[in-house]
């Protein structure tokens, strides 16, 4: 794929000439004045992308600034995983990739080929739920339930890690996962159901 | 009545909540996931002054980005006719007319919408749009503005202050709060979609589907049906839902500009700016009790700010008119306006404040009293009367919340002189608070449609943002109707259903669980006039002479003379039967006063090197009335408790008066309470319905849960360190220079 820098020297070359053009001959504005916007405004890059999600294969083109999570929500209706602060700072979108919890909000759609996603969609076998989701349903492990699906990948993930010897090793694993609801004594509940 | 014959009897332990499936699968819709065909995306461009007025809008790069296909401003926004002129903007009580004012109020204000294909599209664009302003004095800084706002009454005197002036036993004590932000996990977001000229759609985050409609439709002079309001989920309000805001508005405008559906969600940090917070506030406490502990007289005075467009006062002083009886009590305040945006209701709204200093000063007066808090309390409650109204309380276990609590915590392990108790560098302490929350109501109205396999579907327009409302409605509709949960079907927060009231004030299951009962009963009693038409014996039948089953409805007494619902049907020619009812607060007003109350306590451990404090125990005993769900009941409480320990300990919205503007307005900068933060939080209930407030007794909890816990966290510092600390949030660096 071709790729350019920005902020190259012929960057600089072609601005400066561009201006300079400007400047001389004012006959020739428009054709230069383009030269000298694409800069300005820097045209939407696509690039094709091979995604394996929930184990089915998405052949896409995606904006390279699109994230995981945008790609998810807004091109797949995928909507499952959820935008809370698209900052990591809150847990709300995490997803496995690869079996381990990641943001999605942080991960860019263009990081993802040859890589494995699990979203909470992909988490139930057909109708049968993840155990995990069936303790958060039996402990009442939300409220409003929109940063449920993170919490329950990060739960499963945090099982996984092993991180669950003692309530407060489950608090502290889990603590990237804000719950405005403050649901929390459910979460940690479920997890303890999960675990034994 | 049957909700009382067995107050345990209605749990789902074992199946949870009626959305749970949808909730834990991620299939539940919330307000930016629902597929719009065509839909394109909006992004807000907010201002990067705090007053002034804007010269020009230069919109030019934002529209070189490809995708983009408008820009709305001031200058080029289709016109609202509810913001004709200026009379018609003030009339409107919208607050801010955005795209209607050249004028800026705060820093963030919304002053373009950016409307492209795709949302990376939108938000470059939004990055490109070139204003330039007139800037003008802003003002932004509470403590110095405090002075241009004097205090004035609020509510009567009584007694005097004079009465009490030689008082031997006082306390006399400043509290400040810093602004705090709902920030539920879910940013507030909507899709508008003008199906035709007059004819809108919007998938909306709020707490009311019913005010949304009716604000549009005044807003754009269209009949309230042309507007219909979708909130099946929402990801959390904690009061920033109550209020129609400005981006819903110019998401509206966007898609009629571009003839196109249109979905804007905020970013966190413009929740910061967009929807409200609970404001900052300064009190003053003047509190003093005779030597057995009589509280003699009590003066409240409080300020908060509010912004220069709009006069908000959430009505801090309330709470002192509430829970004691006081003899000699005067409550002054006033609002401050600050160039930031409106605050709003934010969870336990001016109580929750004003709760604050005042059980701190009783904390403190017990000390100075050498009395028992627990003890000094229950001496000056107003457990017969309301002492504001006059009316007697319907009902008023608040004496036995602060008794379970007590006990549960075992309060007789406190020490009762401060710093008494260490581990290595921890210090550690007990302290304890009440809380009170007027318990309203409001008019709501359900349907039931039934089907001939015996199934319910139960609606209302209420929405569900968290609280349990839906499970609550099932809980309670299969109770009355006789038939199972699992054949009852919910359906919510939609204004094309019966109209409820917005979910706020801790009203939603008062209001909405009258209007389940009415209709329950109404199906009961539908099903009995068709069924006397085919036996004798159901005329005149009551509904408690009806049993509903699976496939039959049956009469209680006189043999069973069981009908099929299919031979119901069948007989007069049904496809479904559906009913509907209202119900709402009546003269039972007028003969009480009504309230639902909490006791916090909590053991605190602080440690004397880095003034980190760490919450061991929390215990929180309500008086909710009847509880319809014990499992999501005790969620929510434990919940308002990890909310009261967030603004306890952590949560500040910092303002740079030098900027005019918000700083740390993220989840980096600004903090409420993760998981490792709280303990499991310890819930229990005082479990007796209130006989007048409603059919089913219950009593809202949402406001109750948070109202006391600030107190009671401050209290037990103290009791562990002998810091007083009077300024929220309470972080490590106030400890140590305490």
């Amino acid at each position: 794929m071709k790729t350019e820098h920005l902020y190259s020297r012929r960057f600089f070359l072609k601005t400066a000439a561009a201006f300079t053009a400007l400047a001389a001959l004012p006959s020739t504005v428009k054709a230069f004045y383009q030269e000298v916007k694409n800069f300005i405004v820097p045209a939407k890059q696509t690039l094709p992308l091979v995604v394996t999600i929930n184990k089915k294969e998405y052949q896409l083109s995606a904006d390279t600034r699109t994230t995981l999570l945008d790609l998810l929500r807004e091109n797949l209706q995928l909507t499952g995983t959820k935008k809370g602060c698209d900052h990591g700072q809150c847990g709300a979108c995490t997803v496995h990739v690869d079996g381990e919890r990641v943001l999605s909000c942080l991960t860019l759609a263009a990081m993802l080929p040859g890589k494995k996603v699990t979203t909470i969609e992909g988490l139930a076998v057909g109708d049968k739920l993840h155990p995990m989701q069936q303790a958060f349903i039996e402990c009442d492990g939300f409220q409003c339930g929109y940063c449920t699906p993170g919490q329950i990948m990060s739960a499963v993930a945090c099982v996984k890690e092993g991180h669950t010897r003692s309530v407060a090793e489950i608090k502290e694993f889990m603590s990237g996962n804000l719950c405005r609801c403050g649901a929390y004594n459910g979460i940690v509940e479920s997890i303890q159901k999960v675990a034994r | 009545m049957l909700f009382f014959e067995d107050q345990d009897s209605i749990t789902t332990a074992a199946e949870g909540r009626v959305e749970g499936i949808a909730k834990v699968t991620g299939k539940g819709k919330y307000a930016a996931e629902y597929t719009v065909e065509n839909v394109c995306y909006g992004a807000l461009v907010g201002s990067t002054i705090a007053a002034g007025s804007i010269q020009a809008i230069d919109v030019t790069n934002a529209k070189q980005v490809k995708g983009v296909l408008d820009v709305l401003t001031h200058q080029n926004k289709p016109l609202v006719p509810g913001f004709a002129d200026e009379t018609k903007i003030k009339e409107s009580r919208f607050g801010l007319p955005v795209f209607h004012t050249d004028k800026i109020f705060f820093k963030g204000q919304p002053i373009a919408i950016v409307v492209a294909e795709t949302l990376e599209d939108a938000t470059y664009a939004a990055s490109l749009v070139e204003v330039t302003y007139t800037t003008e004095k802003f003002v932004v800084d509470f403590r110095e503005a405090q002075a241009s706002t004097p205090l004035s009454m609020a509510g009567k005197e009584r007694g005097s202050m004079e009465a009490w002036s030689d008082a031997q036993n006082i306390v006399e004590a400043e509290y400040n709060i810093a602004a705090e932000v709902h920030n539920p996990m879910e940013m507030h977001a909507t899709i508008a979609h003008w199906i035709s000229q007059d004819k809108l759609k919007l998938y909306d985050k709020n707490q009311g589907v019913n005010n949304v409609q009716r604000t549009f439709a005044r807003l754009f002079d269209i009949p309230t049906d042309n507007i219909e309001v979708i909130s099946e989920f929402v990801g959390g309000g904690f009061g920033s839902g109550l209020r129609v805001w400005p981006h819903v508005l110019a998401t509206i405008l966007a898609a009629r500009q571009v003839n196109r559906p249109v979905k804007l969600m905020l970013t966190r940090p413009q929740m910061f700016t967009a929807v409200g917070y609970r404001p900052q506030s300064w009190q003053k406490i003047k509190l003093a009790a005779d030597k057995d502990g009589k509280f003699l007289g009590l003066l409240h005075q409080a300020q908060h700010s509010t912004s220069v467009y709009e006069n908000f006062n959430e009505g801090i002083t309330r709470i002192a008119r509430l829970v004691y009886s006081i003899d000699n009590l005067k409550t002054e305040s006033s609002i401050v306006p600050l160039n930031l945006s409106t605050p709003t209701w934010m969870r336990g709204p001016g109580d929750c404040t004003g709760d604050f200093a005042i059980e701190s000063a009783i904390d403190e007066l017990s000390y100075v009293l050498k009395k028992d808090p627990v003890e000094l309390r229950m001496k000056n409650l107003s457990l017969e009367k309301s002492p504001d109204t006059g009316l007697p309380w319907s009902t008023n276990y608040i004496n036995e919340c602060i008794e379970k609590g007590a006990a549960r915590i075992q309060w007789s392990e406190r020490k009762a002189l401060p710093g008494q108790v260490k581990e290595g560098d921890w210090n550690i302490g007990y302290g304890m608070a009440v809380g009170m929350w007027n318990a309203g109501r409001g008019n709501a109205s359900a349907a039931i449609q039934m089907q001939k396999d015996g199934s319910l579907t139960v609606q209302t327009a209420m929405t569900d943002i968290g609280t349990g409302t839906g499970t609550a409605m099932q809980n309670i509709a299969s109770e009355i109707t006789g038939i199972s949960k699992q054949k009852i079907k919910i359906e919510l927060g939609n204004s094309t259903l019966p109209p409820a009231p917005s979910q706020g004030g801790s009203t939603g299951l008062s209001s909405i669980s009258g209007a389940i009962v009415a209709v329950s009963k109404a199906l009961k009693q539908k099903l009995a006039d068709y069924a006397s038409v085919q036996d004798e014996v159901y005329k005149n039948a009551t509904t408690e002479d009806i049993i509903l089953s699976e496939s039959h409805l049956s009469f209680k007494t006189n043999g069973n003379h069981a009908i099929a619902y299919t031979s119901l049907w069948e007989t007069h020619n049904l496809n479904v039967l559906e009913v509907e009812a209202s119900s709402g607060p009546g003269e039972e007003r007028q003969k009480y006063s009504f309230c639902s109350s909490a006791a916090h306590f909590c053991k605190v451990r602080v440690n004397s090197k880095t003034g980190k404090v760490k919450i061991d125990r929390m215990v929180c005993v309500a008086d909710g009335g009847k509880i319809v769900n014990a499992q999501a009941a005790a969620n929510q409480m434990s919940g308002a408790a990890i909310g009261g320990i967030g603004m306890t300990l952590m949560e500040e919205q910092k303002v740079d008066a030098r900027v005019g503007g918000l700083i740390g307005n993220d989840f980096a900068g600004y903090h409420f309470a993760v998981n490792a933060d709280a303990p499991l939080i310890e819930v229990d209930f005082i479990h007796k319905p209130d006989p007048n407030i409603n059919p089913t007794g219950s009593k809202g909890l949402g406001e109750v849960g948070i109202i006391g816990c600030a107190a009671a966290i401050a209290n037990a510092i103290y009791n562990a360190t002998g810091k007083r600390l009077r300024d929220l949030p309470i972080t490590p660096d106030k400890i140590l220079l305490a």
